[in-house]
């Protein structure tokens, strides 16, 4: 399979699946903003952006196992950074929370932190090895 | 790891792309190798080597035999 190809396969999950996260949130927010909902369906309602979430990270490692081995080694290092992005700023916020009585940083915004720096250093990575 | 390969893409007139094609993978992993940034694999070698008709060492060279044949010219 070519670069080209599994890019295509990737955003044709990635795509839907953004769109799933960000309507699922959206409406899981105003539902419990504005809607008496039971908590069963609150729950139900929030399981639309983590089904979505799933599907995002499936379609990345389905992207990741379909490039070829140099571009491999461009999005597990990027992943990486994305993942040590999470890790110190969820210990290092959480550590000030708890030591310092720093304001409450919700859980939620880990996945936006991951994506950021992800997509950061998967950019910066690319760039040096010769562009896209 | 010093290769050959930039030479011998040069001598069959083949852009990164399309060596890229021919190996069944990208340019910039073609980039990446001929500036010897990144060292493909074992399976990837051999694919290289076949597609030029050369061995692995022929188009290859890591810094020990570069270093082994300094010493022996000495």
């Amino acid at each position: 399979m070519t670069t080209e190809q599994a890019t295509r396969r990737y955003f044709q999950i990635f795509i839907p699946s953004m769109v799933g996260y960000l309507a699922g949130t959206l409406a899981t927010i105003w539902a419990a903003d504005h809607m008496d909902l039971p908590p069963f369906a609150l729950y139900g309602l929030a399981g639309v952006p983590i089904f979505a979430m799933l599907c995002m990270f499936w379609g990345h490692w389905r992207f990741i196992n379909e490039i070829d081995e140099f571009l491999r080694t461009i999005q597990i290092k990027a992943v990486l950074f994305g993942i040590a992005s999470v890790l110190v700023v969820a210990t290092g916020w959480g550590t000030l929370e708890m030591l310092a009585d720093a304001p409450k940083l919700q859980v939620f915004w880990l996945l936006p932190i991951f994506w950021t720096s992800y997509s950061a250093a998967a950019g910066v990575l690319t760039k040096r090895a010769g562009g896209f | 790891m010093k290769n050959r390969l930039k030479a011998l893409r040069a001598e069959r007139n083949w852009s990164q792309a399309v060596l890229g094609a021919k190996l069944d993978v990208s340019r910039q992993t073609i980039n990446a190798i001929e500036a010897g940034r990144y060292d493909p694999s074992l399976p990837l070698a051999f694919k290289i080597a076949r597609l030029f008709g050369q061995a692995i060492e022929d188009i290859f060279d890591d810094e020990a035999r570069v270093m082994q044949g300094a010493r022996r010219r000495e």
